[in-house]
């Protein structure tokens, strides 16, 4: 198969506005791209781009579909890991990422029944599930606490002198491009596109939707870990601001919310240049509430920007109908 | 009626054993009965065309066919066994195929993937990439279209190209029974011709195909047995022997309806035609395609014709200011149009295509269709003046022939017909100059055809110019006074109503310079 670059695909934007920023990160800060800089930078830069790939998968199945619990999860792992685990005398690394896995997989699991099954609105859903999370981490862990096992340290530093957390990133794009190898993706992006033809196709419609639950659930669980990792410790409050960011996030990289398209390497690109931005504003000396705005101000940006760039396509099709 | 009824209901009842049997099917939706009793048997090796108006129940038997609903009451015998199909999943495994009413593509996905789309697992593929692309272009082919590129995103295809995908979704399937529900609409002749052959193919082979077409032709051409479905009833079974457009005319409608439906013409009456209200000058549809010129008058029906994807819906589309031609100009006596709301103001009025998703609004009433383009009217200082709203619904559906139980009652509850009536009746509200028409007759039944021609007929005559757009060449026959056949993504030719007639217009739609010609 031959490689061919696709000039119009979704995910330019993000990768040119995630060129800019990294640029303007440079000029702000010639430190930024030192090798000393690097295990810090990705691993600021890990869970926004992990929880907007999480974010990504039950967007792209279309039909309203979004995952709010996807920090609240985290934080949940998070203070699963590092207080109620080593507690329990549970400290392997083996158990720990099977239980953390598992809670992700549960969590997509109620998720996508609740919206499957008993048809709540995915948004109402996953917000009684977001206010569940972070109830059950609250009483887990009232106050930060808690401390990371030993092992984790293979995440949170260097291994062959690269970052840990680079493998992570390696690992999840790995079993992203194994799954495109597999009908999911076709299925996901077909239910995404139009559900009446994927159910009169004979798609198990339902099982592709709570599958990207699940997806959502694991990446969110995966995010957990690298809290974990990288602040050695629990923070209770530690998820929830990845909310707003992994939607953002998805809205920047030029995954339509209508669903049936999109993929990972744009919401990478949308994650990491939201990461960029508040290492800018950080480096700026820019007060925190400036980043909420900030990043409001660019969810709504993106979001004008992806309807203006689906219109266009829209007309090219028209008038190819013609 | 009921003579009929008795007469045919136990047709000579074939040796083989069905493939498939309906037994007393049922199926309401709430109140409204959708099939009250439906009983017919498809034989393996036959190709069983399946006829009524809209509303008669068909849609809803080959839904619960597919699975996609449940039956009321009632049996589906599927190879000799009581079967409850559950989902379209369920029924393909059966081996039963559809290709639906509605062109159900992906436009973000490639034709190979729409083609295979739900032959997968939810993870597992059931082939490899190079074998998809095979069973593709095979299926492709049958109809004739086997050089489609199966990696091309299916957005870039023509609607008839897009129906092709469907068919060959169906046809790659393992079936036993194909059901084709009027999946043939936007075939061209070619594709038609060479999906016909497979389906005779198919027969041979001992394979079964149900048939749904509002086309008489087609089935007199291709279908063994026919059932008349009316009112949800099965009415009758006739073999290809006795079937006549006639006999199936009078089967599925009322003996009034069929004599209308068959001779009484709306006979062109003498209409007085006025000035120029719609001028197309120097218009090229896209850069290059030629450049012509085309008025429609007060009081004349022109009708629009042309093979799919030959400029014609590009053109009504320009009139009516939804595209901009990409040379020349759409005049009327109030200015040049440019966008869709001053086409309105100069008295066009649009119809579209697409009933569902461009026309109604299903959850609101009739009276709201009806009235919601001409809201202003009936406003005081903001507030509507419900009561002169009411009296024009009520003279609006007079005026339109729309068959309702109220003015309250939603819109999506009334038959196909009825909702275009009721569509057609949201533009007369604005008492347009001009009417411009996208294929308002497609999937419309016989009854609602007949109101819909005589809206039009007394439209011109009180003044009205209207453009119809239609696929269906009979009916331009009927209506038009004259006929602009659209090749190549221009104006062939203009036939005028002494030269019309089927053949004309087909010689013209391909380009054959027999008929008679000059535009202008």
């Amino acid at each position: 198969m031959k490689f061919k670059i696709d000039w119009g695909a979704y995910y330019w934007p993000a990768l040119a506005g995630f060129a800019l920023l990294f640029v303007g990160n440079i000029i702000a800060n010639p430190i930024f791209i030192s090798q000393d800089n690097w295990r810090p930078v990705l691993l600021g830069a890990a869970p926004f781009i992990i929880t907007t790939w999480a974010q990504t998968v039950p967007i792209m199945s279309g039909n309203g579909d979004l995952d709010l619990s996807v920090g609240p999860l985290a934080g949940l792992v998070n203070a699963v890991l590092a207080m109620t685990l080593p507690d329990l005398g549970i400290t392997d690394p083996f158990s720990m990422i099977a239980i953390a896995l598992a809670i992700g997989v549960v969590s997509g699991l109620i998720n996508g029944f609740l919206v499957t099954v008993v048809r709540v609105q995915p948004i109402i859903a996953t917000l009684g599930t977001f206010l569940t999370y972070q109830g059950l981490t609250l009483e887990l862990l009232p106050i930060s606490g808690g401390s990371a096992p030993p092992w984790m340290r293979v995440i949170s530093g260097s291994v062959f002198g690269v970052p840990g957390v680079f493998f992570v990133f390696i690992l999840i794009a790995v079993a992203w491009w194994l799954l495109g190898k597999t009908a999911y993706r076709r299925n996901l992006l077909a239910v995404g596109g139009d559900i009446r033809a994927a159910y009169t196709a004979g798609i198990n419609v339902m099982w592709v939707r709570i599958m990207a639950f699940v997806i959502a659930g694991v990446l969110a669980a995966i995010t957990g870990i690298v809290f974990t990792a990288t602040i050695g410790a629990a923070d209770p409050t530690i998820g929830t601001p990845y909310i707003l960011t992994s939607i953002a996030g998805v809205a920047l990289g030029g995954v339509a919310f209508s669903g049936g398209q999109g993929g990972l390497l744009g919401a990478a690109a949308g994650g990491a240049l939201l990461f960029l931005i508040e290492n800018l504003f950080s480096l700026a000396q820019v007060s925190i509430y400036y980043i909420q705005i900030a990043y409001g101000a660019i969810l709504l940006a993106a979001l004008a920007l992806n309807s203006v760039v689906d219109r266009a396509r829209r007309r090219r099709a028209a008038e190819a109908l013609v | 009626m009921s003579e009929i009824a008795v007469e045919e209901t136990a047709p000579a009842a074939p040796a083989v054993t069905p493939l498939v049997a309906f037994r007393g099917l049922r199926r309401n939706f709430g109140e409204t009965i959708a099939l009250a009793d439906c009983s017919f048997d498809i034989v393996p090796g036959e190709i069983h065309a399946l006829v009524g108006e809209n509303g008669s129940g068909k849609s809803t038997l080959i839904k619960i066919l597919s699975g996609i609903l449940a039956e009321s009451g009632g049996e589906l015998i599927w190879d000799g066994k009581v079967t409850r199909i559950a989902d379209p999943r369920a029924a393909q495994q059966a081996g039963i195929a559809t290709v639906f009413q509605e062109t159900l593509v992906l436009d973000q996905l490639s034709v190979r993937d729409n083609v295979v789309l739900g032959l997968d697992r939810l993870f597992r593929r059931v082939q490899s990439t190079a074998d998809e692309t095979r069973v593709v272009r095979e299926a492709l082919d049958t109809i004739g279209m086997g050089a489609l590129d199966p990696d091309m995103p299916l957005g870039a295809l023509s609607l008839a190209q897009r129906q092709g995908v469907t068919i060959a979704r169906a046809l790659l399937r393992p079936w036993r029974l194909l059901v084709l529900d009027e999946s043939t609409s936007a075939l061209d002749v070619d594709a038609r011709d060479r999906l016909f052959e497979a389906l005779r193919r198919f027969r041979g082979e001992g394979r079964s195909i149900l048939f749904v077409s509002h086309r008489m032709d087609e089935i007199l051409d291709i279908a063994d047995r026919s059932t008349v479905l009316r009112s949800g009833r099965s009415v009758a079974t006739v073999t290809r022997a006795d079937t006549t457009t006639n006999r199936l005319l009078e089967l599925m409608s009322t003996h009034e309806e069929a004599q209308a439906a068959e001779g009484a013409v709306p006979t062109a009456p003498q209409r007085a035609v006025g000035a120029a209200v719609v001028t197309a000058k120097s218009v090229e549809i896209v850069a290059g395609s030629g450049p012509f010129d085309l008025a429609v008058r007060a009081g004349e029906i022109v009708g629009i014709a042309g093979l799919e994807g030959h400029g014609q819906v590009a053109f009504i589309e320009a009139v009516a200011g939804l595209r901009n031609p990409a040379q020349g100009a759409v005049e009327t006596d109030r200015g040049v149009v440019t966008s869709f709301l001053n086409a309105a103001r100069a008295g066009i009025a649009y119809l579209p295509r697409e009933r569902k998703t461009q026309g109604i609004f299903a959850p609101l009433s009739v009276l709201d269709n009806l009235t919601i383009s001409a809201l202003g009217r009936f406003s005081r200082l903001g507030l509507l003046a419900e009561a002169r709203r009411r009296a024009e619904g009520m003279r609006l559906i007079a005026q339109s022939h729309v068959t309702t139980p109220g003015l309250a009652a939603p819109v999506a509850a009334l038959s196909g017909g009825n909702q275009q009536k009721v569509f057609l009746g949201r533009l007369l509200a604005l008492t347009p100059r001009v009417l411009v028409l996208n294929d308002p007759m497609r999937g419309v039944d016989l009854g609602a055809k007949q109101d819909i021609y005589k809206i039009l007929e007394q439209f011109a005559s009180a003044g009205g110019a209207v453009m119809l757009l239609s696929t269906e060449l009979a009916e331009l026959c009927l209506l038009c006074d004259r006929v602009a056949v659209f090749h190549n993504r221009s104006l062939f030719a203009v036939i005028e109503r002494q030269a019309l007639n089927e053949q004309a217009l087909i010689a013209a739609m391909f380009g054959q310079t027999a008929a008679a010609r000059g535009a202008g």
